[in-house]
């Protein structure tokens, strides 16, 4: 009888439980952020400019129903650079001309910034692909916003800070990341420079790793003679570009061959998935090189990851030693909370407890090691898959002092730990990491 | 039948041709010097042809350094002397590092890039004449050799220059938020300076580097708000800014650490 009413109980528990689950995702995001914080925060004005889906509102100011010729007569003084851009587009110079008003709407007072479902009602095609791109998770162009806005560090730190993430993360509520307004050209957003606005700097050196290699090479040397109205099809273009590589053939996907995508874990790279998307890089690289040559890059690849790896893994195993013999200073406890006061205080360590040594009021040897796997490690990646020789070389060369580092800094902790116990000082708890003129703002104002 | 017209009215022709070499100075400018200049020459004919510009370039900041003068970015010709100097390669060669590169990573300065071939370089520094603003048409716009981009200039100045594209409250929210993201990186450099500060016993060199790290990733942020980069704005700015605090305090703490430890060995008396 008792075994028979556990049979029963468990299930409506678990079922109790998991739509409590839901309920309070539900809730968390109902507040005036957005995401599972949203009930932590408010976005900065400008936010409404980089996702306006969740929060653009539209001027007051002018009252009144405008289209086209009517809108052009007036932004003509007011706005002439954009009008000029837009008289230059295909949209302007259409037989049916798309007209502000088919984007922006025609009531002036309730206009919209284009989101991508805008765009999306006449480009259909690369608005179903782009949506699609969700199914392969993050990274992903369609994913950044609402993963950036959910990362607990979004949360905890200065809205007006952080309008610098949401900016990059803007790919995925608007087009004019890479079709910039108001010309809108196909041409302009297949050359490599429309993306390394974003795709440049520490933890992915793209646009540096690429210009450094022999295609971006070839591309610096001719690329302003080619015709970029042609299709990223085989036989186009006589070097491959960004676009042509992760955008083949013109899908608005990105992360449809990814295969260790940003780099930030170690994969394996021979699961049955994965050799999936192997075979599509060597059918892509065979648009010009043979297939074994493909083929053999990518395990240069591999081979480049597991050497990283191998160095990532022996400075984090320092790491959580000196975690579990309680030697990290400031201690859990001696840190602001973060991410988001999480109930269960720790230092965080490596991709998969978090990024809490991100970015402040960690020890120097968690930030010495965020470096190493952030920077170095992706640095050294990125050349490997772009193809820049001297890039791995410098990257991996940098792992290898960190590690180093690293090392040596343990030694020193322990040594510092064993003579303090040897003369009995006990170094009373230090306030030193919850106080300052940043720190204190940061408390206030998340 | 042209041709007889035209050879009729020849003493005509001439006339106003002469007339109009004496009448109109910039033509007769033109053609009858090409140059080469020196610095000193043209400062000499534009005080008296140019005034005002001369006096807007004699105030800037350009002036001042001996050697940046009109034949650095204008040549030393006036044949293609404007269009020259408009493009960004002339302020590149000088302007190099962060304030180049953040600039070239912007979305303005890679359409700018990219459209070089396209765009007609003999236009006016004006609104609706540059499809996106280049390095003149920002801090030169309409031909000020003052900086116009200077607050000198006042903020009515940026918010006209930038409203030839942007609508009015997207270009005064973008100038509101890149001060604030200004004032959070000085409040970085205030923590930081002041936590180097309260270890007034520790003679270290690391510390001074660490102060000068953070005027450089403080100066990143605002050349990635001014520029519009958010490369510079936060990953040579602002988690920069961080990593140097991180560093600061463990060298605070770890002398502190220290300090007691040395104490009981240094130079009791027995010990020479």
């Amino acid at each position: 009888m008792r075994y028979r009413l556990k049979l029963i109980a468990l299930p409506i528990v678990a079922l109790l439980a998991v739509s409590a689950g839901f309920v309070y995702v539900h809730w968390s995001k109902g507040g005036t952020g957005a995401g599972l914080y949203s009930r932590h925060w408010s976005p900065d004005p400008v936010q409404g400019y980089w996702d306006p889906e969740n929060f653009y509102q539209s001027t007051e100011i002018v009252e009144g129903i405008f289209e086209a010729e009517l809108c052009v007569q007036c932004h003509e003084g007011i706005t002439p650079g954009i009008v000029a851009d837009w008289r230059a587009s295909r949209h302007a110079l259409n037989i049916d001309p798309v007209s502000c008003n088919d984007c922006h709407g025609s009531d002036h007072q309730q206009l919209r910034l284009p989101t991508p479902e805008v765009c999306g009602k006449c480009h259909g095609k690369q608005h179903g692909e782009f949506q699609d791109e969700a199914r392969y998770g993050f990274p992903s162009h369609v994913l950044a916003m609402e993963r950036a806005l959910d990362a607990p560090h979004f949360a905890d730190k200065p809205k007006a800070e952080v309008q610098s993430c949401v900016q990059c993360h803007s790919v995925a509520t608007k087009c004019d990341s890479c079709h910039t307004r108001h010309r809108f050209d196909a041409a302009e957003a297949r050359r490599p420079e429309a993306c390394i606005t974003c795709h440049s700097g520490p933890p992915h050196p793209d646009g540096e790793t690429y210009f450094a290699s022999a295609h971006g090479q070839l591309y610096r040397a001719e690329g302003s003679d080619w015709d970029w109205s042609k299709p990223l099809i085989k036989g186009n273009y006589k070097a491959p570009t960004c676009a042509y590589c992760h955008m083949d053939g013109g899908r608005h996907q990105v992360a449809h061959k990814s295969l260790w995508k940003f780099g930030l874990r170690e994969i394996n790279p021979h699961t049955s998935k994965n050799q999936v998307l192997r075979k599509r890089w060597i059918k892509l690289c065979s648009d010009c090189h043979e297939e074994s040559k493909a083929a053999q890059w990518l395990t240069d690849l591999d081979q480049e990851r597991k050497q990283a790896w191998k160095k990532l893994y022996k400075a984090e195993a320092v790491l959580k030693d000196l975690r579990s013999e309680e030697l990290l200073r400031p201690a859990a406890d001696e840190r602001p909370p973060y991410p988001m006061g999480s109930l269960w205080q720790r230092e965080r360590i490596g991709f998969f407890e978090g990024q809490a040594s991100a970015f402040y009021n960690v020890s120097a040897i968690e930030r010495d090691y965020f470096e190493m796997w952030y920077f170095e490690n992706l640095g050294a990646y990125k050349s490997a898959a772009h193809g820049s020789m001297a890039g791995i070389k410098s990257g991996h060369d940098k792992m290898a002092a960190s590690l180093d580092r690293i090392e040596t800094k343990a030694k020193e902790l322990r040594n510092l730990f064993e003579a303090e116990q040897k003369g009995e000082i006990a170094p009373a708890p230090s306030e030193l990491w919850m106080k300052g003129a940043y720190t204190d703002y940061n408390r206030d104002h998340n | 039948m042209l041709w007889s017209v035209l050879n009729k009215m020849r003493s005509t022709i001439w006339m106003l041709g002469i007339f109009g070499l004496v009448v109109n100075p910039a033509l007769s400018e033109e053609t009858i010097a090409p140059g080469p200049f020196t610095d000193t020459e043209c400062v000499s004919c534009h005080t008296s042809r140019d005034p005002e510009l001369i006096r807007q370039w004699r105030q800037g900041p350009h002036a001042a350094d001996p050697g940046s003068g009109c034949g650095s970015c204008h040549g030393d010709r006036h044949e293609d002397s404007n269009e020259k100097a408009r493009k960004d390669q002339s302020c590149a060669s000088c302007h190099e590092g962060p304030a180049g590169h953040s600039y070239s990573l912007s979305k303005h300065g890679v359409i700018n890039h990219l459209n070089e071939d396209r765009q007609d370089w003999n236009q006016p520094l004006q609104r609706g004449k540059y499809r996106a603003p280049t390095c003149s048409y920002c801090h030169l716009h309409n031909g000020d050799h003052g900086n116009t981009m200077a607050p000198s200039h006042g903020p009515e100045v940026r918010q006209w220059i930038c409203s030839g594209c942007h609508s009015p409250r997207y270009v005064r929210e973008q100038f509101a938020n890149g001060k604030r993201q200004l004032e959070i990186a000085d409040l970085k450099v205030k923590e930081g300076e002041e936590l180097i500060a309260s270890a007034v016993d520790m003679q270290s060199g690391a510390l001074t580097e660490l102060k000068q790290r953070l005027i450089r990733h403080r100066r990143n942020v605002l050349f990635g708000v001014g520029h519009q980069s958010p490369d510079h704005q936060w990953w040579h700015g602002q988690p920069a800014l961080d990593g140097d605090l991180i560093r600061i305090r463990e060298a605070v703490s770890e002398f502190h650490r220290k300090a007691p430890l040395e104490r009981p060995f240094s130079r009791s008396p027995g010990d020479n």
